[in-house]
């Protein structure tokens, strides 16, 4: 059932939200064992949640707008009294003293935080393998990875174990693994979620936003976390909008960039197809489509690869096993370098040296300011472009899910997964990536992106698309 | 790795790098960063690391000279609030649990000058 199917089924009284819950949590228990979505369910608070929104319905007061609606948070919000452990063994016991701005906002909406989804260590990764908690499996075929790093996220809403769960994107986080599950993931413009209580990776970067089925679901999402809180001094004050524009999905008028950087070499062939198939869609449907050239484009990623890497290696300073997680006996520095040394992934670590080394003295100029100047000229260049076109449409993912372990060991073929999602976090516009159809039975997407709190058009775009396709509509099997 | 500075037919100073003579120091990345590695990683990272860095260095390609180098994109300039204390006890005994080692309500940490 979607978002919307439960919160009406609740309000009409053909469902009570602890029934809802209930089933939620059994089939969690039932199926999710092979697929290791989640790393653990919040039963008794869920429960506790639940029984509130029914006591409510029974006063007869009007339900907020995600009354009874299952979700599931990634590891790294901070859910207070709960475990937070960012897909981390230095984080393995930690608990939260108060809760992220975008879990409380959900709350707040009526919705049931059911559980918390791996991620890869820190959010760093690409395919959820760098958790040290195991590796979560994609529904579609479970010798396949789910993508990441949200990739718990990703494979319990693919799953159908709860309508909409929370990711974070930093770099592609929310829409590869989408892409790489079938199903819509949204990254919303940059300052419009609070970052508040979200374990840092690149704060430049990242942004916190849902999974869902439909495009709808993911707006009514997205319109309970967005606006301005005094906790995130770079989320910005908001106009809600985002929903009205759905309801009535169309193309006419649309006028639809597709930049020819976008078909690169060693993309999948079937991927390339598809995403022309739905650019004919776009057409047929009587958008206009214009060719256009982003030539930046190729750098993204190596700027994202200077960028966040420094940023991460400032952001995970805080963990060295001084006020939370576990403390290493020895003098003070003996003290840092062991907690960090033995609470750290190998992917972090990774990152960490490459950022270190970075901001180091003698490269910080070389590296990270030239990927800041690099950074406001390809922003230009989706200005620019954004004069043009209302909205941007690509592959999300150059490839569809690959086999588990198969890149864990080449870096760089790891990093390449992102090639199209990292440079909307660099330009900080939004971007929401929808299933477009099957190569080889396994899911691919199509991100459609828009200039920066255009996240409303980018929705009636998509709501189009989905509406004339409806590959969304379809679930993978699983026992 | 090398840094040379060399001036184009617009007279313009562009930053090149030498991919042969790229060279990272492990070890002296790894005390910055204070961060344990063991022999194998330290090794993996020897190798590792220098593909990344001549991967990332493809920036050098990009002419920057008319752009301005920001750290954030958004139009947000200094964002103030009221500096307010709020009491909150339960957050308050949740840090404080949280400590690995303490001194009743004192966080205790190791000293930062050896006798």
């Amino acid at each position: 059932m979607t978002v919307r199917q439960i919160r009406d089924a609740v309000r009409d009284g053909k469902m009570t939200a602890v029934e809802i819950t209930e089933a939620t949590l059994a089939d969690i228990k039932k199926r999710d064992g092979e697929i290791h979505a989640f790393l653990e369910t919040f039963d008794e608070d869920a429960l506790a949640q639940a029984k509130k929104i029914d006591a409510l319905r029974a006063t007869g007061e009007s339900l907020p707008p995600l009354a009874g609606v299952p979700a599931a948070i990634k590891d790294n919000m901070l859910y207070a009294g709960h475990i937070s452990s960012a897909g981390s063994k230095m984080l393995a016991e930690y608990k939260g003293a108060y809760t992220a701005t975008v879990v409380q906002r959900l709350i707040d909406a009526g919705a049931i935080i059911i559980g918390r989804t791996n991620c890869d260590e820190f959010a760093m990764g690409s395919s959820t393998e760098t958790s040290a908690f195991g590796n979560t499996k994609n529904p579609w075929d479970k010798k396949k990875v789910p993508g990441g790093s949200s990739g718990g996220s990703a494979a319990a809403v693919a799953a159908g174990f709860v309508p909409a769960s929370l990711g974070s994107d930093t770099g592609g986080s929310i829409r590869q693994p989408a892409s790489l599950t079938g199903i819509v993931g949204l990254k919303p413009t940059y300052g419009r979620v609070s970052r508040y209580g979200i374990i840092a990776l690149a704060s430049s970067l990242d942004q916190v936003g849902p999974f869902a089925h439909t495009v709808e679901d993911a707006a009514m999402i997205l319109e309970a976390i967005e606006g301005r809180d005094e906790h995130d001094a770079t989320s910005v004050e908001l106009e809600n909008t985002t929903i009205g524009e759905i309801l009535t999905p169309n193309f006419e008028g649309l006028r639809v960039g597709v930049p020819k950087e976008y078909f690169i070499d060693g993309m999948d062939a079937d991927i390339t197809k598809l995403v022309k198939e739905a650019i004919a869609v776009f057409k047929s449907g009587g958008a206009e489509i214009v060719e256009i050239s982003l030539p930046l484009t190729s750098y993204a990623l190596p700027t994202y690869y200077i960028i966040q890497p420094a940023e991460a290696s400032s952001n995970l300073a805080r963990f060295d096993g001084m006020r939370y997680g576990t403390r290493a006996p020895g003098t003070l520095e003996e003290s840092y370098l062991d907690a960090r040394g033995d609470g750290f992934g190998v992917e972090v670590k990774r990152r960490i040296m490459l950022g270190t080394f970075i901001l180091s003295a003698g490269y910080f100029d070389a590296f990270y300011k030239k990927a800041l100047a690099v950074r406001t000229a390809l922003r230009k260049e989706f200005d620019d472009a954004f004069k043009r076109v209302d909205v941007i449409i690509g592959p999300t993912s150059p490839t569809v899910a690959w086999n588990l372990g198969e890149k864990f060991d080449d870096p760089l073929a790891m990093y390449l997964a992102d090639i199209f999602t990292t440079a909307g976090n660099i330009a900080g516009i939004p971007g929401i990536s929808i299933p477009c159809g099957f190569a080889n039975q396994l899911p691919v997407g199509l991100q459609i992106q828009a200039k920066p709190f255009a996240e409303a058009m980018m929705f009636r775009a998509a709501a189009a698309y989905e509406k004339q396709t409806g590959w969304s509509r379809f679930y993978p099997e699983t026992k | 790795m090398r840094f040379f500075v060399c001036y184009t037919f617009d007279f313009r100073p562009r930053l090149f790098y030498s991919i042969e003579t790229m060279d990272i120091d492990i070890a002296h990345v790894a005390k910055l960063a204070r961060l344990k590695l063991t022999e194998a990683e330290r090794k993996t990272l020897a190798e590792q690391l220098p593909n990344i860095v001549n991967y990332i260095a493809k920036l050098q390609e990009v002419d920057t000279n008319d752009v301005d180098a920001r750290a954030y994109l958004t139009d947000a300039v200094n964002v103030w609030r009221e500096d307010v204390a709020q009491e909150n006890e339960v957050q308050r005994l949740a840090i404080i649990s949280a400590f690995p080692k303490k001194a009743s309500e004192a966080l205790e940490v190791p000293g930062v000058f050896e006798k």
